[in-house]
């Protein structure tokens, strides 16, 4: 499994996002917003998700801005960082 | 479009603004009054500005949001002088905050009870988040802070055109403490996120939502249902930080106390859903509830915040 399928499974599973499907998170949607629809606090959420499954830590957070906008931009992160 | 509706907390829009009252003019006279002639000078005009705006129907209007419901018995006469305490007691907070900038920190006694039980939470490395509200003065409070080693950063939100000083703006000294705007990217999550992992203390308003803030909770509190943000709780979930509720009141001409109310204990993972923290915005209405019956004029929101009334949306 690609960290993208990956991490749009654990995104429904631990953010119980209800009526989504793997497949209906396109890599581009914008997590926050009018795409995917995640809110400010979600973002908590997501750093947790990444240090869990990934074993990832997001360091400099403010730095990392770019990194929560996508899942491209997210997995992109991941993969350069795994352990 | 307009219509009668009952109102949610996901619709709630800011009512309520930070900016002061009065012309620049004004508030520099006080400046020039508190440089001349100290604090006692600035009170003598103090108490007639007060009068004056307590004259004033929708001043009296947006103190009674409040005081109707922590006097609900008072009539007519007793309420015109609940609202004019309740003013004058902003108004020497203000008065206060700024001597403090002008003519130093050392013109206001500050006893601060609870040092140790903070200084022992910051030593747990975990950052600490200080829950605060809109009360008494924060701002002569924390100036007793300077004991903390760690950074303190502020989620603070300053409206366009503010003429109103804080009182390291006197001096023109660096601000103290590192802001962080609730209406920066994502709402300043990061931010905090960021801090509390770093170790240091995070100061948040526990009782107003701020800027495009959709993160709060319904809660009791003095009758009614308020929404008071969750944001501080999901932070301390997330990162294992204690909550500490700390108040801020005048006890003296000169004087204040900053109390370490007590400490709010969040389970670690609490995940997602906003109901979840309401306990814990639950606990903390409930001890400003307590505050505001010990020191019922230091209780500063001047905007309904009790939303069950129907409104025009």
């Amino acid at each position: 499994m690609s960290v993208k399928e990956k991490l749009k499974q654990v995104l429904i599973e631990d953010l119980n996002l209800e009526d989504v499907e793997p497949d209906e998170i396109t890599d581009d949607m914008a997590l926050f917003g009018e795409g995917l629809g995640l809110d400010s606090l979600d973002a908590v959420e997501l750093v947790i998700i990444v240090q869990k499954h990934f074993g990832v830590e997001i360091k400099d957070m403010v730095e990392s801005r770019p990194i929560f906008e996508s899942i491209n931009t997210l997995a992109a992160y991941i993969e350069a960082n795994q352990p | 479009m307009s219509g009668n509706k009952q109102e949610t907390s996901s619709v709630v829009k800011q009512r309520w603004t930070s900016r002061s009252l009065g012309s620049s003019w004004g508030h520099q006279s006080f400046y020039l009054l508190i440089r001349c002639g100290g604090q006692q000078a600035a009170y003598l005009l103090l108490y007639c500005v007060v009068f004056y705006y307590t004259l004033l129907p929708s001043i009296r209007r947006k103190c009674d949001h409040y005081l109707s419901r922590r006097f609900p018995a008072a009539g007519w006469w007793q309420r015109f002088w609940n609202c004019y305490r309740m003013n004058l007691s902003l108004g020497e907070v203000l008065v206060d905050r700024a001597l403090v900038g002008i003519l130093g920190a050392e013109r206001v006694e500050v006893k601060l009870h609870g040092k140790q039980e903070l200084m022992d939470l910051i030593a747990e490395g975990n950052g600490v988040i200080l829950v605060n509200a809109h009360i008494g003065c924060w701002q002569v409070a924390a100036s007793v802070l300077d004991f903390v080693d760690t950074p303190i950063n502020l989620l603070i939100q300053r409206e366009e055109g503010d003429i109103d000083r804080h009182h390291f703006e006197h001096s023109g000294k660096e601000c103290p403490y590192r802001i962080i705007d609730p209406r920066g990217h994502l709402g300043g999550v990061l931010e905090m996120l960021q801090v509390l992992k770093r170790g240091e203390v995070l100061s948040v308003m526990g009782d107003r939502m701020l800027g495009n803030d959709k993160n709060g909770v319904d809660v009791s509190f003095m009758g009614g249902t308020v929404t008071f943000p969750f944001s501080a709780y999901k932070l301390a979930s997330a990162t294992g930080a204690p909550i500490v509720a700390l108040l801020s009141y005048k006890v003296g001409p000169n004087s204040y106390a900053i109390k370490i109310s007590q400490t709010i204990k969040v389970p670690e993972n609490l995940g997602r859903g906003k109901e979840k923290f309401i306990p814990y915005a639950q606990e903390y209405a409930e001890i400003l509830e307590e505050f505001c019956a010990e020191h019922p004029f230091q209780f500063f929101n001047f905007f309904e915040m009790w939303q069950n009334k129907s409104v025009d949306t």
